[in-house]
């Protein structure tokens, strides 16, 4: 659904991201993992076709984004690591405005649906966004991405800065919706939060993917060791 | 899915406060204006029917004099005030109201309405057009400034990006979420004009299709400034600085280009002062014939050529009277003098035109003053045609008196009188303005300037909104 095929990125020289291969499958959770500046945030953009490649494919679904880059992101659904929505409009509202940029038609009640599934407690739906919380506004993200139907979901840092019952919330979702055939690639700090929900695992550093290994694998602390041995 | 960015702009746009606030004092303004607008219209209408009609009153009910007396106790021309200024008065402040019509001279109006003003006037009057024209542009630039770089500053922007839209569709959406409320508050204002219009009840030349092409001028004048708005949105990084650009391009658009241009204009073609012209023409006027002096050179070679072509020796023996002929002679005299310096006035009036013209190239607000002073009738191109008909009438006037003198009595006979019945038979001024088909043929450059900064400040619009890689 997802693959990266030797992709680049570099800089002014520098490279961001070197011969990324990887292979997100209908189902799969794939976790990037990896310090700050590794090349996660640019492996994402790289697939939403916000930055050009310097070398190598990024292809979704039978596509090139380079080449189909409104075809791809039909299929896929982003949540940054701080999901911003409209403050005037209200979390219905906000949906429904993103829902019907995605082209797909709903009335209110199908739309309230989508809020309830991803977790949105039912006072909250006609409130304005302003009042929301982050985790809150993440919810009407992945509502975005129920709305949207989409078969891929690309999450940068989405759980980071939420309480655990928040971020517990989160997980459980993004499970949810791997059952439902979503290939998800998510990068995150959350070693825990990988090994619970990911399928499979990736350590980057420096713009290149260093391991990669599938979460029935390993333990929480083998993880945790193996992770600490390629950062050092 | 356009329509749907466009009425979540437009709910956005509501629920901020500003718009609401904004364009209810634009509102407010309006109403103000068009209702007083509407009142000072049909105060004048009266007192020009007033007038007119007393002034036929004043010329029928002359005694029996002679024909010449009459022609130098003269009538007025009443220049009419049109419905539709009442959307925009355009220079009718300045331009006055009625002309003497006499024997020998043209005269300029007189009785501007900027005359029986203060020097306060200065400070201008709250009209519909200055709304229109300066107001909403500013409204529009106060509700869309933001439009895109709210969404890059909020971070939205790349949620859009992900979404799979194409720009083109986010740009139009976007614009119509700023176009669409100023629009309406446009037609409504136009259909309150209308009602009113249709209301009078003496509306007079009051054409729809006429307020329909000003509807359209309108629509293509915000039009620019929401495609100019979008432009510096999608471009500008942060709100504020798309705020002080936006800012300062609606200063050189609606207030510097204008006034610079009318110093520019008068600097290269000033007109000549009403003593230098009044000296100017009294100078070809000693040239020439003077029909209250047989003695000068140009009378004496016309009565030579006159008794040649009657195979007469005096002018006694002329079958008509010479005094009068003379008379006729040397007032078509004067008036092709005063057409001359007329006509050099009007190319310095076409030079300082085409300057406006030019100047519209950076400036929107130019093409859409123009056009909108024409469609009423209150521009300066209009106020000419009216001073000409009013000369014509005066010349056919002079003809009548004068011939009446010279066939109805004896060479000398200064005592005649003609039957009061002549000054009836002179059938009262009765004017019609340029046809609006003229008044558009005329205007058409300013037609294409506002169409072409519509259709570039487009293309510029799309290229720029393809950049933002949504």
């Amino acid at each position: 659904m997802l693959e990266a095929r030797n992709l680049s990125k570099s800089y002014n020289g520098t490279a961001a991201l070197q011969g990324l291969n990887l292979l997100v499958k209908p189902g799969d959770i794939f976790c990037l993992l990896g310090a700050n500046g590794a090349g996660k945030t640019t492996t994402i953009n790289l697939f939403l076709n916000f930055i050009e490649p310097s070398g190598g494919e990024a292809v979704i679904g039978e596509y090139r984004v380079t080449d189909a880059p409104l075809e791809t992101k039909k299929l896929l659904a982003y949540i940054p690591e701080n999901l911003m929505l409209y403050p005037n409009l209200t979390g219905i509202e906000n949906l429904d405005y993103f829902s019907s940029l995605a082209g797909k038609k709903y009335n209110q009640q199908e739309l309230g649906k989508f809020l309830a599934e991803a977790g949105l407690q039912e006072d909250a739906h006609a409130k304005r966004i302003n009042t929301y919380s982050k985790g809150m506004r993440q919810k009407v993200g992945i509502a975005i991405s129920l709305a949207k139907q989409a078969k891929v979901l690309l999450l940068d840092e989405p759980t980071s800065g939420l309480d655990p019952k928040a971020s517990n919330e989160f997980a459980a979702l993004l499970k949810k919706l791997s059952q439902q055939g979503v290939a998800t690639l998510m990068a995150t700090h959350d070693l825990f939060r990988a090994k619970e929900t990911g399928t499979h695992i990736g350590i980057m550093k420096e713009g290149k993917l260093v391991e990669t290994l599938t979460t029935e694998q390993i333990n929480h602390a083998d993880l945790e060791k193996l992770y600490l041995q390629h950062m050092n | 899915m356009v329509l749907k960015i466009a009425s979540k702009e437009m709910k956005e746009v509501l629920r901020d406060g500003r718009f609401r606030v904004l364009s209810a004092l634009c509102l407010v303004l309006l109403l103000v204006a068009v209702f007083s607008g509407k009142r000072y219209y049909e105060h004048v209408n009266a007192q020009h029917r007033d007038a007119a009609e007393k002034e036929r009153l004043n010329w029928v009910s002359q005694d029996a004099k002679n024909p010449h007396s009459a022609a130098h106790y003269g009538t007025h021309a009443f220049k009419p005030k049109y419905p539709m200024s009442l959307i925009d008065q355009g220079v009718d402040k300045y331009t006055g109201v009625s002309i003497y019509l006499e024997a020998h001279v043209r005269n300029e109006a007189q009785f501007m309405a900027a005359q029986d003003q203060t020097a306060l006037s200065r400070f201008g009057d709250l009209t519909p057009d200055f709304i229109l024209l300066f107001l909403l542009p500013l409204l529009i630039i106060l509700v869309g400034f933001n439009a895109i770089t709210r969404e890059k500053e909020n971070g939205t922007l790349r949620l859009l990006q992900s979404m799979g839209i194409s720009p083109l569709n986010l740009a139009l959406g976007k614009w119509l979420g700023i176009f669409i409320p100023v629009a309406a508050l446009l037609a409504f204002i136009f259909l309150l004009a209308a009602w009113l219009l249709n209301n009078l009840s003496d509306f007079g030349t009051f054409s729809l299709s006429a307020l329909l092409i000003l509807f359209s001028v309108y629509l293509l004048y915000y039009a620019v400034f929401s495609n100019l708005v979008l432009i510096v949105s999608a471009w500008a990084k942060k709100s504020s600085i798309a705020f002080v650009i936006l800012l300062s391009a609606w200063i050189v658009a609606c207030l510097g280009m204008p006034k610079l241009t009318t110093n520019l204009a008068n600097t290269l073609y000033p007109y000549p002062t009403q003593q230098e012209f009044m000296e100017a023409v009294n100078e070809d006027k000693k040239k020439g014939l003077d029909g209250h002096d047989p003695w000068n050179d140009a009378a004496k070679k016309l009565e030579q050529e006159v008794l040649a072509e009657h195979g007469v020796d005096s002018v006694h023996k002329l079958p008509f009277n010479f005094d009068g002929y003379l008379m006729q002679k040397g007032e078509e005299h004067e008036a092709e003098i005063f057409f001359k310096h007329y006509e050099h006035l009007k190319e310095i009036y076409e030079k300082q035109s085409s300057l406006y013209k030019n100047a519209a190239i950076l400036s929107p607000f130019l093409p859409a003053r123009f056009l909108s002073m024409a469609l009423c009738r209150t521009d300066y191109h209009s106020h000419w045609h009216f001073s000409d008909e009013a000369e014509k009438y005066r010349l056919h006037m002079m003809n009548a008196l004068n011939m009446d003198f010279a066939d109805n009595s004896t060479y000398g006979d200064w005592s005649y009188k003609s039957n009061p019945e002549l000054w009836a038979k002179i059938e009262p001024f009765d004017y019609n303005p340029p046809t609006y088909a003229s008044v558009l043929a005329f205007n058409a450059g300013n037609f294409t300037v506002l169409i072409f900064w519509f259709l570039i400040s487009g293309v510029v619009l799309v290229y720029r909104c393809k950049k933002l890689k949504v």
